[in-house]
């Protein structure tokens, strides 16, 4: 058992590394944090890893016996929201989230975590070469331009089939006009009923 | 404790993997051994343990507890995989000391880290484990990782490391032992008489090294036995954690 957590934590560090290396400041910035514990303790399922930041990448150990700078609580799904989510500081001020010790150096490697640039392309260079690497980078590009326009193209083909050919769907902007009109009418229904309450009150005094 | 003396007047012998030799031939055969094995020790240990003693030792990193500012001797140290690591935790303020008694095995060692770039809180030291050149209560922590069956005179190590140690202070032996399961132990043997000298000879082109690598670990003490000299030296709170079986065990104690 020692050996296969070991295994799986091995691998994953080596994974996260070789991607933390593909930012051109992220090491550096690891490296402002050397000497500093995170600990991640999470109840269910229960598990404790400790991270620790270094300047050849971000080390992850199953036990560590030395004092913690901060650790944070959490339950998995918390745990895997602020893995993947763009805003983790929205995600560090949860209420089933605590932190406790000095935050900062936690904070500081989630910015890094979040800020990540990969530059992919230099990786593929030092395998491919530069040409190849251009070229295979300008293929990627042009695809994921034309897939985000296509995308987008066919979301608003089928919204406009939807709407006002197959008349399935209420189109948005008679949409928006049904619930304005809701809006208002609740408002007027709102107003009549203190008024009418208004009235009642008078007639009784 | 396993040294055998046949009486006052005559010489002491002791295990040289199953062969009886002089203690004082010993060191000397075993530094044969390593000055043999050193330039290619490292590739030998990837391909024997299929990788694996990197995970026995991310291992014994862990439970080192070493932290920032610590100083921590690595005995036997050989290409330094652990002084690696112990540089990076103990960081500016702390000191590493790699210390092997064969120097063939500590070149290897002092090339790899500085190719690394690790040099910074190192320091490179040829030192016999059972009379270690430094003051009393020293270390933080001390580990010696696949080294203590190589060593003559267990106790007498031990003891030494005992006295560098500074109370409250680690030992960490990490070190082959005795397989849990009789299975496993059958395969184990199978595969340590006759895959590993073959492996040896089509590698390293030394068959005789890599049988002794597989009698020593056979001399060697079991889990229990380590555990008890540990305490008889004076180490407290002993534990040792059986690893892929029972074939590696880290054993843990700690000075009073």
């Amino acid at each position: 058992m020692i050996v296969l957590t070991q295994a799986v934590l091995a691998a994953f560090e080596r994974g996260l590394n070789s991607v933390l290396a593909m930012d051109a400041v992220a090491l550096t910035r690891l490296a402002a944090l050397q000497g500093t514990v995170i600990a991640i303790d999470c109840p269910a399922p229960a598990f404790r890893l400790f991270l620790l930041p270094a300047g050849d990448g971000l080390h992850i150990a199953a036990h560590h016996e030395a004092d913690v700078d901060c650790t944070i609580r959490a339950p998995m799904t918390r745990l895997t929201q602020l893995a993947l989510a763009q805003n983790k500081t929205a995600i560090l001020h949860s209420d089933d989230v605590i932190l406790e010790g000095d935050s900062t150096a936690l904070i500081e490697l989630s910015d890094i975590l979040q800020g990540l640039e990969l530059d992919w392309e230099y990786e593929l260079s030092r395998w491919l070469g530069p040409v190849g690497a251009a070229l295979i980078g300008r293929f990627a590009r042009n695809t994921g331009d034309w897939t985000k326009q296509s995308q987008a193209s066919l979301q608003r083909s089928l919204s406009d089939w939807l709407a006002e050919e197959s008349r399935t769907l209420v189109g948005r902007r008679e949409g928006e006009a049904r619930f304005a009109e809701i809006d208002a009418l609740r408002l007027a229904v709102d107003r009549l009923e203190a008024r009418l309450e208004r009235l009642a009150q008078r007639r009784r005094t | 404790m396993s040294d055998q003396r046949k009486g006052p007047e005559a010489d002491p012998v002791t295990h040289f993997g199953y062969q009886s030799v002089p203690e004082s031939q010993k060191a000397h055969k075993v530094a044969e051994v390593f000055h043999s094995v050193a330039a290619k020790y490292d590739v030998m240990n990837d391909l024997m343990s299929m990788g694996i003693h990197r995970l026995w030792k991310r291992f014994t990193i862990e439970l080192s507890g070493v932290r920032s500012g610590n100083r921590v001797l690595d005995i036997a140290g050989g290409t330094g995989d652990l002084t690696k690591q112990f540089s990076r935790l103990v960081g500016p303020s702390g000191e590493v000391v790699l210390a092997d008694i064969n120097d063939s095995m500590l070149k290897v060692g002092r090339d790899r880290l500085l190719d690394k770039g690790v040099a910074h809180n190192v320091r490179f030291v040829q030192a016999d484990a059972e009379k270690l050149p430094f003051p009393d209560n020293y270390f933080d922590c001390v580990t010696i990782a696949f080294g203590l069956r190589n060593v003559t005179h267990k106790d007498e190590a031990i003891a030494s490391m005992l006295r560098v140690l500074k109370p409250g202070g680690r030992l960490l032996v990490l070190e082959f032992s005795k397989p849990t399961s009789t299975l496993l132990s059958k395969a184990y043997d199978a595969y340590s008489f006759s895959f590993l000298p073959l492996m040896g000879k089509l590698i390293a082109n030394d068959s005789a090294s890599y049988r002794y690598l597989a009698e020593s670990i056979r001399m060697h003490p079991d889990q229990n036995t380590l555990k008890a000299m540990m305490e008889n030296v004076g180490f407290e709170r002993v534990t040792y954690h059986n690893m892929t079986g029972g074939i590696v065990a880290l054993h843990r104690g700690i000075k009073p």
